[in-house]
């Protein structure tokens, strides 16, 4: 029988010195000896000496602890257990020594090291879900069955009663339930009590809202329906950002607790996974769609050349729906387009192993097809386009240019064929048709000498009239061989000092006619660029021009200059010629006057005329009867 | 050795009959042998008929639209035979293009007139033509060189 009495004073002092807690129990379950940490600890009254311990502790009836110390008495055996007490609201290692006469128990306090324990366990927990669910995630598992996942972990990784997972929509800023465990039987805290402001507020500041006592918090005075469908203590946080929520968690606990700051991290962390899940599960439906909208057929192959994806066009393409696809390897298709054997996979390769993009072209079933090949991290994407139109066409053009080149060959030889004919026509003019005029005068003349005498003065004046006319067609002749040349000659383009030329061509004028007093007035510095030998025949006719029509003139004036815009010109107030006429002027046998009045072939201007034009600019003429006539004409300043 | 000759080789009557009327109303008595083409002249100045020709010519006009060989190739073949090689020769024609002109002058020609077509200039020419290559101008010596 172990009673207090029966302990020795020395070892009752030794007792009542050590930390741990200490009471003994006698056969009957009676509180024998307890010492004074036990008392403090299980907050024993002074008069429990004597009772039954049940009766001091009622709290560990149907515990570990009973449970335990009935196991150590009926094996007479010691037990050892970590074990929370409810009296002691500590946890506590107990160590229980049974004998026959009863029951020795040591206790301490473990709860630091406990609470240690399971934090550490809880973190660990809870960090290898974090990482099971994103692992799920990246699996490529649905969003449905992600958000199942998700909560089911919260549930259970908080030891939450009920969690529930909204959808928030930014348009009507409304929130839907998706997800929720542990109602049971199919009921829903939302339909019986929406806690919709509080949704609201986490929405709207993207911070958890944690409330840890309903009927206490002064923040939950809307919610005290949630009291009544048995929830006291509740913590929400937004999925999303404030910016671009998405939806919100909230975990429900049917008792009161405080939730602590990791609980809070681990929703917030789940929340996190989910929002980055649904953003790149929306990005890659937003892709898709993409991919499925584009005009080009679509493949991506990883790195061994199985195919990954294809859109509905590629499919098509090969007869096949993309579900049947995903998987097998690339070659299955290419091999039966490849021509040379091996072709299109080696492009592939090359593409992976060279990391560049790559574009060619193939055929299959009589239509063309353009393959662009872009290299990425885990694979190769390629798209295709039915370029058989634009082959077509790039054929057409081809053909056409080869066609438009043989038709230019061609009018080219024509062309200088009938450039020839033209040199060998103004050699035969140049000659052949001089030689019968020349006779035609010859033997005029030699008419008139040898028998002059017997020819009256009518009969010389007619022969006189032949030879003229002779002469005259020689001179035409000369100058449509000028025309022609100017026509020919190729243009070299140089610096050309124009008043130069013209104090030269008037001077030949004034040496040729010494009797005219022409009072020629030019500009210096006239500077153009051009042929030096054609612009020497421009000046030469413009200048003989106005040297021929002032001749009615006592005061003929000839001025050469240049005006504000850029023309040259040449006037003269001589004959001039009617405005209407013109553009009259400039063609080849145009004549305004008769050649009774002003002798001319009537070619010179035609001859100035196209010299201009072969020098890229322009020449026009104005002027009036009576009051002389001014030529203006351009020239490039700069070498065109 | 006979009397200097002038060797005139044009295939037109007209021209013919106005260049010899023109040397002889300039009064230039030397005789005037006519050629009427190329080949026939080349026969004439190069051929086995030469030798029984009274020698070689004071002066060769020459036109250059010939039948059978041109004038420009009768130049050619003048140029390059030692006997006539040295010969004063003068293109006489119609033509003024300047390809003819700087072959005549590349193949070695004298001098190169155009013929007018007025009369009175032709005789002008003919004039000049005359009195500065059988007056005027001193010969190359006797027989050009080719051992006649």
């Amino acid at each position: 029988m172990a009673d207090a009495s029966a302990l020795r004073p020395d070892l009752s002092l030794v007792l009542e010195r050590i930390t741990d807690g200490f009471f003994a129990l006698d056969a009957q379950w009676r509180i024998a000896y307890i010492n004074a940490q036990a008392r403090r600890l299980l907050h024993a009254p002074q008069d429990c000496i004597g009772q039954h311990w049940l009766d001091v502790f009622p709290k560990a009836r149907g515990r570990l602890f009973e449970r335990e110390y009935h196991r150590a008495m009926r094996d007479q055996k010691p037990v050892q257990f970590v074990e929370y007490s409810v009296t002691a609201q500590l946890w506590l290692e107990v160590k229980a020594y049974p004998s026959v006469d009863g029951l020795s128990v040591y206790f301490r306090d473990v709860t630091s090291r406990v609470e240690a324990q399971r934090e550490l366990e809880s973190t660990t927990r809870r960090q290898q879900a974090l990482i099971d669910f994103g692992r799920a995630a990246l699996a490529g598992s649905t969003y449905d069955q992600t958000l199942a996942d998700a909560i089911e972990l919260l549930s259970e990784a908080l030891d939450a009663s009920v969690v529930d997972l909204y959808h928030y929509d930014r348009l009507t800023k409304g929130f839907s339930i998706v997800r929720s465990v542990g109602w049971g039987n199919g009921a829903s805290l939302d339909r019986a009590c929406p806690p919709i402001e509080h949704l609201a507020t986490v929405i709207r500041t993207g911070e958890p809202f944690v409330c840890s006592d309903v009927r206490i918090d002064p923040r939950a005075r809307t919610l005290a329906r949630l009291e009544s469908s048995g929830v006291l203590s509740f913590v929400a946080t937004p999925i999303g950002t404030n910016n671009a929520p998405v939806g919100a968690i909230v975990a429900y606990s049917r008792q009161t607790r405080t939730f602590s700051i990791a609980d809070v991290r681990f929703i917030q962390s789940l929340s996190q996974s989910i929002a980055e899940f649904a953003s790149a599960l929306e990005s890659n439906r937003l892709m898709f769609e993409v991919l499925e909208t584009i005009a080009d057929a679509f493949v991506a192959v990883d790195r061994d050349l199985r195919i990954t994806y294809v859109n509905g066009r590629m499919a098509r393409f090969w007869d096949e729906i993309p579900a049947r696809i995903i998987g097998l390897p690339l070659q299955a298709y290419t091999a039966r387009l490849d021509s040379p054997e091996g072709r299109v996979l080696q492009y592939f390769k090359d593409a992976l192993n060279e990391r560049r993009a790559l574009t060619f072209e193939y055929a299959w079933r009589d239509r063309w097809f353009e393959a662009r090949l872009y290299p990425f991290g885990l694979g190769v994407a390629a798209y295709v386009r039915d370029i058989t139109k634009r082959r077509f066409e790039q054929e057409r053009v081809l053909e056409l240019n080869a066609e438009l080149e043989r038709r230019v060959a061609e009018r080219t030889t024509q062309l200088e064929l009938a450039n020839k004919e033209l040199e060998s026509f103004s050699y035969s003019v140049s000659h052949d048709l001089r030689a019968p005029l020349r006779a035609i005068d010859g033997f005029s003349a030699a008419l008139i000498e040898d028998y002059g005498e017997s020819l009256d003065a009518r009969a010389r004046g007619h022969l006189d009239r032949v030879r003229r006319a002779a002469q005259r067609m020689a001179d035409l002749i000369d100058s449509l061989l000028r025309l022609a040349k100017v026509a020919r000659t190729p243009i070299t383009f140089a610096p050309v000092d124009l008043s130069t030329l013209a104090e030269a061509v008037a001077g030949e004028l004034r040496e040729h006619d010494p009797r005219r007093s022409v009072a020629v007035v030019v500009e210096p510095g006239l500077v153009a660029q051009g042929e030096p030998h054609l612009l020497q025949i421009v000046l030469a006719n413009l200048l003989g021009n106005a040297w021929k029509f002032t001749r009615q003139l006592q005061r003929a004036q000839v001025y050469v200059g240049k005006n504000s815009e850029g023309e040259f010109y040449v006037r003269d107030n001589g004959a001039g010629f009617e405005m209407s006429y013109a553009n009259k002027l400039f063609g080849a046998f145009a004549r305004l006057h008769s050649s009774d009045e002003y002798e001319g072939t009537g070619i010179g201007l035609a001859t100035v005329a196209r010299i201009i034009h072969r020098h890229g600019g322009d020449i026009r003429a104005e002027g009036a009867v009576g009051e002389g006539a001014t030529f203006y004409f351009t020239l490039p300043a700069h070498e065109p | 050795m006979s009397k200097p000759y002038i060797l005139l080789v044009e295939d037109n009557a007209d021209d013919i009959d106005l260049t010899k009327r023109a040397f002889e109303k300039n009064h230039i008595a030397n005789e005037v042998v006519v050629i009427r083409d190329g080949a026939a002249a080349r026969e004439f100045l190069f051929g086995e008929e030469s030798r029984h020709t009274p020698g070689m010519p004071a002066l060769i006009l020459l036109d250059l639209s010939l039948p059978k060989v041109g004038g420009l190739e009768l130049l050619e073949a003048i140029r390059a035979n030692d006997a006539t090689r040295l010969l004063p020769t003068v293109i006489l024609t119609s033509s003024k293009q300047e390809e003819d002109l700087i072959e005549g002058y590349r193949r070695g020609v004298n001098s190169y007139v155009r013929k007018p077509v007025d009369f009175n200039e032709f005789v002008e020419a003919v004039r000049q033509v005359g009195l500065y290559w059988l007056v005027l101008n001193e010969p190359p010596p006797a027989a050009g060189g080719g051992g006649m």
